[in-house]
């Protein structure tokens, strides 16, 4: 009995981890650009993509300049899952945005997101372990993490690469979408690194 | 801008001997370099890209680390000349915490083998050009580009290597990474990746320092730490394991670990080998201080030893003389002590195996535990205070459990019946776990690392270690004969008994005002006094001295003592004392290049405040911290911190005491021996 319950004790504190792939994802919440909060939990049931991003570095560029990720939101905002565009420049660094320069930059790009998460403590970041800008992670409805890593399998900064680039976050959703296992769950993370 | 760049450089030169094309960018001088003034037919000629990089940015290695992009240079050559690889000499770490990127500042060259064919007639010009992309960072980052042109004339005989460009030329095969001459392996344990280097002459040459970098992602934390340690002739570097080894199925994939070794020696020369080292079980050559973690079998031994030992904890060893007195006096009917025997045995062995499973499962979901998580919690701890004090109560004799009061040196050990033997089996159990965390942590360490199946063995071994004794006793009369006759001596052994109970509560009700403030305390102890009046008056009626009432009377008393202690939560954090470790703080100080003593302990941890008393309290002590300058950062484990859990983990401990001197200017620590004195310290710190 008092081994039940000092299991139980054990059981109930809560701890960071990292995130592992097929495993639950890090639960986190943060402030969008209007000052809400945004959590996981909010999304329960969806899938959930997250994008780290800093509009300086010219990776993120080529992807927004080329419309790759715009056109990403737009297949994921089809199939009804919620993107959330993190932020994470620590305040005075590089590519920290305020709220309006960041809702600018969305306009500007003509970007799809649900919301911008501007995670200027890098609480999410660190969670996540992001490494680099563009850095993305699927969670699928049951809140499991099913893919991390580039946006795609042509780690550059050259547009042209696009053309030729299996987009991975794509396959994702698409396997998703189709029941299937992940068939890439993990890749390499390429890109500027994340200014903590 | 490509193509124009391509005819300017196309413009620009019109074949002079070597002629070249520079490409200057805002942050880097790009220019292709021949080793040879000219060439001959069917030969082979080394070109450089050099690249000269602006002041405190960087450009890549091949494997670039947590960001970043490795340089590249696409060729365009005449018919039948064909280029080899890019080369990376070995880089540096750029650290931008928490991240780091592998790379280089200054100038690197890349060198390329450049294959000229046999039909080549001399007089004629090789023209190479290469279009060479880099990513050039700080702390933003610009890919930048130059199409690189190089004429190399040809003539009958080689040409003679080019003296303006030889130092440099060696400089760079010098630092090229070149196979490893000792045979590598690694191997995991929990989160440590440890690399072994069976490379006698490294260790013995003396080794300056040594540094690991992945050829790929995934199989280390990059940014973490690495220890760096060398004995017996190998040399051993112990560091976070990466994404690849996240789960034992994702493990279970990885081959081999593939990396360069970067080592410099005590005359300042440093060289880099390349290494494929196979993912073998635990590291080899297993210290059994726990240095490095344990082999399976040596921790299956040592966790049967520990059990054994078990039985002499002041939390145990009453509990199971009352056992083996019990068993005396039953004397001969040797089945039914067989089958106590095997049921205790059971009850034991399934206990440890439950508590394994347990920490296990925790484990897998990502949970930050290691041996001694039991006692992170108050209330447990309360809880086990206040048990110890009721078993001290009973052998004291003011209550019997069940019995009656004539089955002298029954209480605990009575019953002879499987089920009594089997309880008091997993009671053992329960009461020994306190007592297991200083001196099981080498083998419980190895256990929780290693695949389920594994781990579990361990565990049953450490139960059947505890079990072993008793069970050797059932099953030979001869040992029951030899135990003393019983008599009232029995009654007096089982009260002195008692006190070693009272005095695990002291111990644990002192670990309790640590964790949860004297408040708690003072909650505690009325649930001390509240049980001890109710088990009296249980006691009482027990005897036949007193009736139903005073019985349910003592029944009531358990609300307020289960509510008390149910209600054993820690105050909030009082002022430090020490500056409290942070791995920021330590990142901050290492950065500061100031020297560093890290010490993780707990207040439940007995070696951790002797080495406290004896050897980090002393003047002798302060004063030698603050004539080096000295940063003191103690982690207390005493309540669960993840962030000291990860640093034990990168040095291959389940548990405290950790001591790390990270000396002046370093990064990797020393790491000071679990059994302390001032002598020791003071040594490490003057020796840096």
């Amino acid at each position: 009995m008092l081994k039940t319950l000092m299991l139980a004790a054990a059981l109930i504190v809560p701890a960071a981890a990292a995130p592992v792939v097929g495993e639950a994802a890090p639960a986190f919440s943060g402030k969008d650009t209007r000052g809400e909060t945004v959590s996981l939990a909010d999304f329960a049931g969806k899938t959930v993509i997250l994008e780290w991003t800093n509009n300086g570095c010219p990776y993120v560029r080529k992807h927004y300049g080329a419309g790759n990720m715009q056109k990403t939101q737009e297949a994921a905002a089809a199939d009804g899952a919620v993107w959330l565009t993190i932020v994470s420049s620590h305040e005075g660094k590089q590519g920290y945005v305020t709220p309006a320069e960041a809702d600018a930059l969305t306009a500007e790009r003509g970007a799809k997101p649900t919301d911008v998460i501007l995670d200027t403590d890098q609480s999410i970041a660190r969670a996540y372990e992001a490494r680099t800008t563009p850095h993305m992670f699927v969670i699928d409805g049951e809140g499991k993490l099913v893919y991390a890593g580039a946006i795609d399998d042509k780690p550059t900064a050259d547009p042209k690469d696009i053309e030729t680039a299996n987009n991975l976050v794509l396959a994702a959703l698409d396997d998703l979408k189709n029941g299937r296992p992940v068939a890439t769950p993990e890749s390499e993370p390429y890109g500027c690194a994340v200014k903590y | 801008m490509r193509h124009a760049l391509a005819l300017i450089a196309a413009l620009g030169f019109t074949a002079p001997a070597l002629a070249d094309s520079t490409v200057k960018t805002d942050n880097v001088e790009a220019r292709l370099v021949s080793e040879s003034t000219s060439v001959a037919p069917g030969g082979t000629v080394t070109v450089a890209l050099r690249l000269q990089i602006r002041e405190h940015w960087h450009t890549y290695w091949s494997y670039a680390g947590d960001s970043g992009e490795a340089t590249t240079v696409e060729w365009t050559l005449p018919q039948g000349v064909t280029a080899g690889p890019l080369q990376f000499p070995y880089p540096h770490r750029i650290e931008v915490p928490p991240l780091v990127n592998f790379g280089y500042e200054g100038t690197v060259l890349h060198l390329t083998d450049i294959q000229i064919p046999a039909s080549a007639r001399p007089g004629d010009t090789i023209a190479l050009k290469g279009d060479a992309v880099w990513l050039v960072c700080a702390e933003v980052c610009i890919p930048e580009e130059g199409v690189l042109t190089l004429d190399l004339p040809v003539a009958a005989e080689a040409g003679a290597p080019d003296p303006a460009v030889a130092a440099e030329f060696a400089a760079a095969r010098a630092a090229m990474p070149t196979a490893s001459p000792w045979p590598a392996t690694a191997s995991v344990n929990g989160k440590t990746l440890t690399i072994s280097l069976d490379a006698p002459e490294l260790a013995k040459a003396g080794l300056e320092k040594a540094v690991l970098f992945p050829a790929a992602g995934g199989y280390i934390k990059n940014a973490a730490p690495q220890t760096v340690e060398t004995s017996s002739g190998a040399l051993t570097i112990a560091t976070e394991t990466g994404r690849r080894f996240a789960t034992p199925a994702k493990a279970a994939e990885v081959k081999s670990v593939p990396a360069v070794l970067v080592a410099t020696g005590a005359d300042g020369v440093t060289h880099a080998f390349t290494l494929d080292a196979p993912v073998t079980g635990a590291p080899p050559g297993a210290a059994v201080d726990g240095e490095g973690g344990l082999s399976v079998w040596t921790a299956i031994l040592f966790a049967f030893l520990g059990g054994l030992i078990l039985n002499l904890m002041p939390c145990v060893f009453p509990v199971l003389s009352m056992k083996a007195l019990a068993l005396a006096k039953k004397g001969g009917d040797t089945r039914a002590a067989r089958a106590g025997g095997l049921a205790y045995t059971a009850g034991v062995v399934i206990s440890f195996v439950a508590i394994a499973g347990v920490l296990i499962a925790l484990r897998a979901s990502g949970e930050q535990v290691a041996w001694g998580f039991q006692l992170q919690s108050p209330i447990v701890v309360a809880g086990l205070a206040l048990l110890f004090f009721v078993i001290g109560l009973n052998l004291m004799g003011v209550f019997e459990v069940g019995g009656r009061v004539q089955n002298i040196g029954s209480g605990l050990g009575k019953g002879d019946g499987v089920t009594a033997s089997f309880l008091t089996g997993v009671l053992a159990a329960l009461v020994a776990a306190p007592c297991t965390a200083p001196f099981m942590a080498g083998a419980v360490g190895a256990a929780i690392s290693q695949p389920a199946a594994i781990a579990l063995a361990i565990f049953a071994a450490l139960g059947f270690g505890m079990a072993a004794p008793y069970l050797a006793l059932t099953f030979s009369p001869a040992l029951i004969r030899l135990m003393p006759k019983p008599g009232t001596w029995m009654v007096r052994l089982k009260q002195v008994l008692a006190f070693p109970m009272f005095g695990s509560a002291a111990w644990l009700l002192w670990v309790l005002v640590i964790q949860a403030g004297p408040n708690v305390l003072a909650l505690v102890l009325t649930a001390f006094i509240l049980a001890g009046f109710g088990l009296w008056l249980w006691g009482l009626a027990q005897r036949g001295e007193a009736g139903l009432k005073t019985k349910i009377l003592a029944g009531l008393t358990a609300i307020p003592v289960i509510a008390a202690v149910a209600m054993a939560r820690p105050a909030p954090p009082s002022g430090l004392v020490h500056e409290a470790y942070s791995p920021a703080r330590l990142d901050e100080l290492l950065k500061e290049g100031k020297p560093v003593f890290v010490n993780l302990t707990a207040a439940w941890c007995v070696t951790c405040l002797v080495n406290e008393e004896v050897a980090l309290s002393g003047q002798g002590l302060a004063d030698a911290f603050a004539k080096s300058g000295v940063t003191y950062l103690k982690g207390d484990w005493t309540n669960r911190d993840p962030d000291i859990t990860r640093l034990l983990e990168q040095h291959g401990r389940a548990g405290v005491p950790l001591y790390l001197f990270y000396a002046a200017g370093k990064t990797e620590p020393v790491v000071l021996p679990q059994l302390l004195t001032e002598g020791i310290v003071i040594d490490a710190i003057s020796g840096s």
